[in-house]
């Protein structure tokens, strides 16, 4: 540790620690553009400026490392020109369009303008016009005369992803960001580079011109895509007194503490809900000879409910087929456990989860779902589903389909399951096989639920619902909490 | 001429060949060194000749190699910068053009010193004939056990390569050149670390200038104190000062460190062109500060420089008439700042390209009242600011133009 005087505090700070963490650990926030506690230190916007005694010059906080009875002095009227005269070069040529842009309300230059009183170009020649659309990605958009050229997305890509499809090309005034012979940045951690952006230079379609920023809920969760288990947030919409979409997701962003890796998560995390969202389920149906019937819940739960009594009361427990999959939360792994308890007979319980795959070697791991190991802890004894060796002994099968991926796997079920009797389908979204079941119950996507995950490092990570689940449609563990009350009705009528 | 020291052979302008070299006592300071002196000695004697960097800075090379640190494990490197692009400059040119083995020699002297195997010259893209004179160079001087392995049975061994720039100014900066020299877009780094501890492919790394090496063989042949007697006091030496503009006879002159700025211009370069008056003179590098004509008094130096507002830099002197008018002088300098900067830093990279936008409409003719102030505001917004040097290289010829020639500019 060393001593240091910051601002006339002595403070202590890591050895090897930059001025600016330093400071930003005793509350004094330091303005910064190139600056990224999770990259190197670059030192060029030079909004981060400092006095350290015995300096002549102003030096790049970012870049300075702390020692032993350094003295720093973070604001000055001199530090204070300086960052002014920064945002004055950066405002030079920049479009000042903050009414149309995306990123107005959590942009870091409209933010320090605000600070230091400027709102427009100080200087009176004309703007040298660039590229406003330039198609980065098959999502990403750089907009290069709102570009501070802070090289944090170049950066990214090249020291995290390690794929280093952007480059800065050209020099002095004529420097821009731009990708190499055509070939756009690869979908995997491409939405990394909008949250680095520290302004508008680069959105991505699926937020542009949706909403402002500052209507924006962030709600705390957890990624449910895979088992790395990414801490985000959850922007959702409140709504407006006069529109009827309220609650709805406009983004999903890493919190900072996303991953011990940094603030980051992949795309599949990102972007996701989109489809998962547009295929959603939010009535209960009852495919009867060929017609498609809506039910309301209680009718619907007093028609599985009689099916399991049956099977219960002819002492034909055993062939009934659950088949679950490890996206279930640890409490629902309880309410799973709970329902086997009550019901009499042994149950097939089986899993089906997505096919895994070699996973990307970063975030994304092979496992597509995200609480094998809360399955695995729960002590319900779970075998994989063989749909050719389960289904001939099975009269009543129940299917909990997650988010993903499994819709491919429905497919392939469908041969095997059609001799079954009954057969019921839970699920928040749209599946090929929604006809082959009697019953189809919409269920809640993970962010609409409350609960628990043991991630792939064996952390524990709790969250809660980011909105309530739409009217009819429940969470696994509600389903399975409501079907267990069909259950026991059957032991208390004996 | 007495004070000539690096270039008393240079009689025609065909280059040296090592026959040449040899005959007028060449890699004799080698041979002396190699055979009779312990690398901290040649150091020593370095230090003690206060040998500044002809580069611009003018940091003391021996007390540069001191920072190397003595032990450690791997490779260190020595690079050569040659990527002579101040404008108004061509001394280490008219070096490379006579002489390279008189700089091959200084590599063998500095390497010994600090113990280096390995050695870059990186030399601007434009020299290409001067590159491949020098890699012949190398090749002869190697087919003779100068170079390569066991030099002059030494057991010391020391490998040379030439590579050449693509045509950026900034890659003179030292840290600079070490990213393009590695493969990377030209772009000076963050400092601290300094090169000589985490330098080229980040090892411990000494970069020298072409000049200052040429004067390693003297120093080590005939000792410190009689290259300090060829200087003055504290800053020892010829420099090579390099004249254009409009004078009689352009060209690169030796003289002594602190020979006079007019006698340079009037007595070597035979003065100013027949019926021309001399309006401005700017002496050490484009990114020195403009002297004017009263102010030409001054010995070229490095403190009497500075003391007189502007700096020794590279000894390129340009001298103006009175045919000139300022604007173009300015002109001229902002374009090339704004075509030269990295970009990599704010201050520098808007600020050049804006200062160029004003001056480029005042050359319309369009011009506003407060177009100087303008140009003084934009300027000090990059001096003293910038992540390298190049800033106040930019900002420090375009203050000096507006402070002394206002009245002119304004009209």
């Amino acid at each position: 540790m060393a001593k240091i005087e910051i601002d006339g505090r002595t403070v202590e700070a890591a050895d090897g620690s930059t001025v600016l963490a330093a400071a930003e650990r005793a509350g004094i926030s330091i303005p910064h553009f190139c600056h990224h506690p999770n990259l190197a230190p670059e030192g060029t916007c030079r909004m981060c400026v400092v006095e350290i005694a015995g300096a002549v010059k102003l030096e790049p906080s970012c870049a300075t490392i702390v020692r032993e009875g350094m003295k720093i002095v973070t604001a000055s009227p001199r530090i204070a020109d300086a960052r002014r005269s920064v945002l004055e070069l950066l405002l030079a040529d920049h479009p000042i369009d903050c009414p149309i842009c995306d990123k107005a309300g959590e942009c870091r230059l409209q933010d320090y303008c605000r600070d230091y009183g400027l709102s427009e170009s100080a200087f009176g020649e004309n703007k040298t016009r660039r590229e406003k659309l330039f198609r980065i990605g098959d999502r990403l958009l750089l907009d290069r005369e709102r570009c501070v050229l802070c090289t944090r997305c170049v950066r990214f890509l090249r020291d995290v992803a390690k794929t280093g499809e952007l480059g800065v090309f050209e020099r002095g005034g004529r420097t821009e960001i731009g990708i190499f012979e055509g070939i756009p940045v690869s979908d995997g951690y491409s939405g990394n580079l909008v949250d680095l952006c520290p302004v508008g230079a680069i959105t991505d379609t699926a937020f542009r011109f949706k909403t402002r920023t500052w209507f924006l809920e962030p709600k705390p969760s957890v990624c449910p895509y895979c088992a790395r288990g990414c801490l985000v947030d959850v922007d959702i919409h409140p709504g407006f007194a006069r529109h009827p979409e309220t609650g709805g997701i406009l983004r999903v962003r890493p919190r900072p503490d996303a991953t011990p890796a940094g603030p980051w998560i992949c795309d599949i995390g990102r972007y996701a809900w989109i489809e998962t969202e547009s295929r959603r389920v939010r009535r209960i149906v009852w495919n009867k000879e060929d017609r498609e019937a809506v039910l309301s819940g209680d009718r619907a739960f007093a028609l599985l409910g009689a099916r399991l009594r049956a099977l219960a009361e002819t002492g034909k427990g055993d062939r009934l087929t659950l088949v679950l999959h490890s996206g279930l939360t640890n409490e629902e792994w309880t309410d799973v456990a709970e329902f086997l308890g009550e019901f009499a007979g042994r149950p097939r319980v089986r899993i089906a989860d997505p096919v895994e795959d070699d996973g990307d070697g970063f975030l994304r791991t092979s496992e597509r779902t995200p609480n094998r190991r809360g399955a695995a802890a729960s002590g319900v004894e779970i075998l994989p589903f063989h749909p050719e060796d389960d289904c001939p002994h099975t009269d009543l099968l129940i299917v909990f389909a997650g988010i993903r991926g499994h819709l491919d796997f429905l497919e392939r079920c469908r041969p095997a399951w059609s001799g079954i009797a009954a057969k019921a389908l839970v699920s928040p979204v749209l599946t090929a096989a929604d006809r082959d079941f009697d019953f189809v119950f919409p269920c809640a996507i993970p962010y609409e639920k409350s609960g628990s995950y043991i991630n792939c490092d064996g952390r524990r990570l709790e969250f809660s619902a980011v909105r309530p689940a739409p009217d009819e449609v429940k969470a696994e563990g509600e389903i399975l909490r409501l079907l267990r009350a069909e259950v026991r009705r059957t032991a208390e009528g004996r | 001429m007495s004070e000539k020291n690096l270039t008393r052979f240079f009689a025609t302008a065909a280059p040296r060949a090592l026959e040449d070299y040899l005959r007028t006592g060449g890699y004799e300071a080698a041979r002396k060194a190699l055979s009779s002196m312990t690398p901290a000695a040649v150091m020593e004697e370095v230090k003690g000749a206060n040998l500044r960097g002809r580069g611009g800075a003018g940091f003391p090379a021996g007390v540069k190699w001191g920072f190397v640190p003595k032990s450690g494990e791997g490779p260190r490197y020595l690079c050569v910068n040659a990527d002579e692009g101040e404008p108004g400059t061509f001394k280490d040119r008219y070096l490379l053009a006579h002489d390279p083995h008189l700089l091959l020699e200084g590599i063998i002297l500095a390497g010994y010193a600090v113990g280096i195997r390995r050695a870059f010259v990186y030399i601007r893209g434009e020299y290409e004939e001067l590159a491949r004179r020098l890699e012949e160079a190398v090749s002869e001087a190697a087919s003779r056990g100068l170079l390569g392995e066991n030099i002059l049975g030494s057991g010391y061994s020391l490998s040379v390569c030439v590579h050449r720039g693509a045509g950026a100014y900034i890659c003179g900066e030292e840290t600079a050149l070490l990213e393009s020299l590695e493969g990377f877009r030209g772009q000076p780094r963050l400092k601290p670390p300094f090169p000589a501890a985490v330098g080229l492919f980040g090892k411990p790394t000494v970069i020298n200038n072409v000049e200052t090496l040429t004067n390693l063989p003297g120093i080590v042949l005939h000792g410190a104190e009689w290259f300090l007697g060829l200087g003055k006091l504290g800053d020892g030496g010829t420099r090579l000062y390099g004249v254009s503009g409009s004078v009689v006879r352009p060209g690169v002159y030796e003289l002594r460190v602190g020979a006079r700025l007019r006698d340079i211009i009037f007595t070597h370069a035979g003065g100013m062109l027949p019926g021309r008056i001399l309006k401005a003179v700017i002496p050490g590098g484009m990114s020195s500060t403009i002297l004017g004509p009263d102010e030409i008094d001054v010995a070229m130096d490095c403190e009497s420089l500075a003391a007189a507002g502007s700096m020794m830099g590279s000894a390129g002197i340009i001298v103006i008439d009175d045919s000139v008018p300022m604007l173009t002088v300015l002109d001229r300098i902002t374009k090339f700042y704004a075509h030269e900067s990295c970009g990599q830093c704010t201050p520098c990279r808007v600020g050049t390209s804006w200062i160029r936008k004003v001056v480029q409409r005042m050359m319309s003719g369009e011009r506003r009242p407060d177009d100087l102030d303008t140009l003084v505001r934009l300027a000090g917004m990059m001096k003293g600011r910038t992540f390298c040097p190049f800033g106040d290289a930019a900002a420090g010829p375009v203050l000096g133009l507006i402070e002394k020639f206002r009245s002119e500019l304004e009209g």
